[in-house]
């Protein structure tokens, strides 16, 4: 076999193993590179702006542990931006294994770091069954989809539910998704009906999928992976994962382009040697 | 007949859930909203139905030590602890630190996250082995690809400050209308799938 014979047939845990120091290192040895923020995600962060103080933010967890680390830093910073701005958070979620990510992220930000009063400021539905059907009951009478919270509490006896019926007394919904059901969702079933602002924060491999709809309008923004939380963060000022995991996306991506030069140019050499 | 009712069930809700779009006055809005909970509730149902499923594969699975049966043993006891964990003591076993909180966030989410990271391994490998400039298509999506890929991270801007303003311009022209032809395209085929099963003419949903 020749030398570029060899290096095309490259042990694979040779592959495994340079991508896991450039996914590793850098998070012992970081290089800080500023994030530039796309419009996007700076179309969402303008829209929370403007929300008057008391303006009530949906956001759904219609994502599980595997989309944690990209979409975790986003639901905080999120979170933060609208405890910041005086909004009050109304969680629940399209997936039952994302009611625990959006208790945590309530207790850390809304108990933890804004000192906010559960049932007035910020209320915990957790998980709504029914996808799409769901999501049309909830416009129309959110009290009937949403009779008691996480806790076993009757939604009647939660004092911000006597300000929010319909999708109307929503400022905002912003579903965290990366399947389904999610965003899609969100799109057909609540949008198309209700209107209203309505944005997404995707996994990197789903963000593509909704560019479209930002050219609608039928989303008022998007936040893409972990480069969209770590702009999202850039923009609320408060640094954290997603900031620190820039770095290893940035060796991880260079490293690939990397193996897919080496490859092809193995290939072309290889081509050129048979000729 | 057992034929007929499923056939006429499905054409009478069909028409109804089309009729109810075009007009929503009292009445038939309000059954509308009755057949929708219904269907929450039914919904509601599968997730028990599923949990048995899983645990009666799973057990058969064992008793016929089929293919890798040692692993629907961990299956099996994972589902059972859980369970009991989410049970126990009702609503507050979703508060933090207690039993089903302590293992969602230190056996279920660090195994979820470390699946999914999985990919960046097995991407890079398929990425350096079959990703190759054939013709002047693959050219294109490779160029597009390493230019998005550069475009995504810090140091792409780092290296030339116009990657993300290109990325942003894939995005936004070339991949927004790819994206929203293949959505039109699946949309026209949901809804002639939709008419064919009103109609009768698709019954594969009843073998």
């Amino acid at each position: 076999m020749s030398a570029f014979g060899r290096i095309q047939n490259l042990d694979r845990r040779i592959i495994f193993l340079t991508v896991a120091a450039a996914v590793i290192l850098p998070l012992f040895f970081p290089f800080r590179l500023p994030v530039a923020v796309t419009a996007p995600v700076q179309q969402l962060y303008d829209v929370i702006e403007g929300l008057p103080a008391g303006s009530v933010v949906l956001i759904s967890m219609d994502y599980d542990p595997s989309g944690a680390p990209e979409l975790d830093p986003a639901t905080l910073s999120i979170m933060r931006h609208c405890f910041s701005r005086d909004l009050r958070v109304f969680v629940m979620g399209l997936w039952a294994t994302g009611v625990p990510l959006g208790m945590r992220a309530l207790e850390t930000v809304a108990v933890g770091e804004y000192h906010k009063q559960y049932g007035v400021h910020f209320v915990n539905f957790g998980y709504i069954p029914g996808g799409a059907i769901a999501l049309v009951n909830l416009g129309a009478d959110v009290h009937d989809v949403c009779r008691e919270d996480v806790y076993g509490t009757p939604a009647s006896e939660i004092p911000m539910m006597e300000d929010i019926k319909s999708a109307a007394d929503f400022g905002l919904v912003i579903s965290m998704s990366m399947g389904v059901p999610g965003s899609d969702q969100w799109i057909y079933y609540y949008h198309a009906r209700y209107r209203g602002n309505l944005a997404t924060a995707q996994t990197a491999i789903g963000a593509p999928k909704y560019y479209p709809y930002l050219q609608t309008g039928q989303l008022v923004g998007l936040i893409g992976g972990m480069k969209g939380a770590a702009e999202y963060e850039r923009l609320v000022g408060n640094y954290g994962l997603a900031t620190v995991g820039m770095d290893s996306q940035s060796s991880a991506h260079v490293l690939i382009i990397l193996f897919v030069v080496l490859g092809n140019v193995i290939f072309w050499m290889e081509k050129r040697r048979k000729k | 007949m057992r034929l007929k009712i499923p056939l006429a069930i499905i054409f009478v809700m069909g028409i109804f859930s089309i009729v109810t779009h075009f007009i929503p006055a009292k009445p038939i809005a309000d059954l509308n909203q009755t057949l929708r909970n219904w269907y929450i509730g039914i919904i509601s149902f599968f997730i028990f139905l599923g949990t048995v499923n899983l645990a009666r594969s799973n057990s058969e699975k064992i008793k016929t030590k089929a293919r890798d049966w040692q692993y629907s043993i961990i299956l099996i006891i994972s589902l059972f602890v859980m369970l009991v964990a989410g049970f126990y003591k009702g609503h507050t076993s979703m508060e933090e630190g207690k039993p089903f909180m302590y293992l969602y966030f230190n056996v279920q989410y660090p195994l979820e996250s470390t699946m999914y990271s999985l990919l960046a391994f097995f991407i890079t490998s398929a990425a350096f082995r079959a990703f190759r400039a054939r013709n002047k298509e693959a050219v294109l999506l490779l160029v597009a690809a390493v230019v998005v890929m550069l475009g995504r991270v810090p140091i792409g801007a780092a290296m030339w400050h116009g990657f993300p303003d290109v990325t942003e311009w894939i995005m936004s022209f070339p991949n927004a209308a790819a994206k929203r032809g293949i959505r039109l395209g699946i949309d026209l085929g949901l809804i002639s799938m939709a008419l064919r099963m009103i109609l009768g003419i698709e019954r594969s949903y009843m073998q």
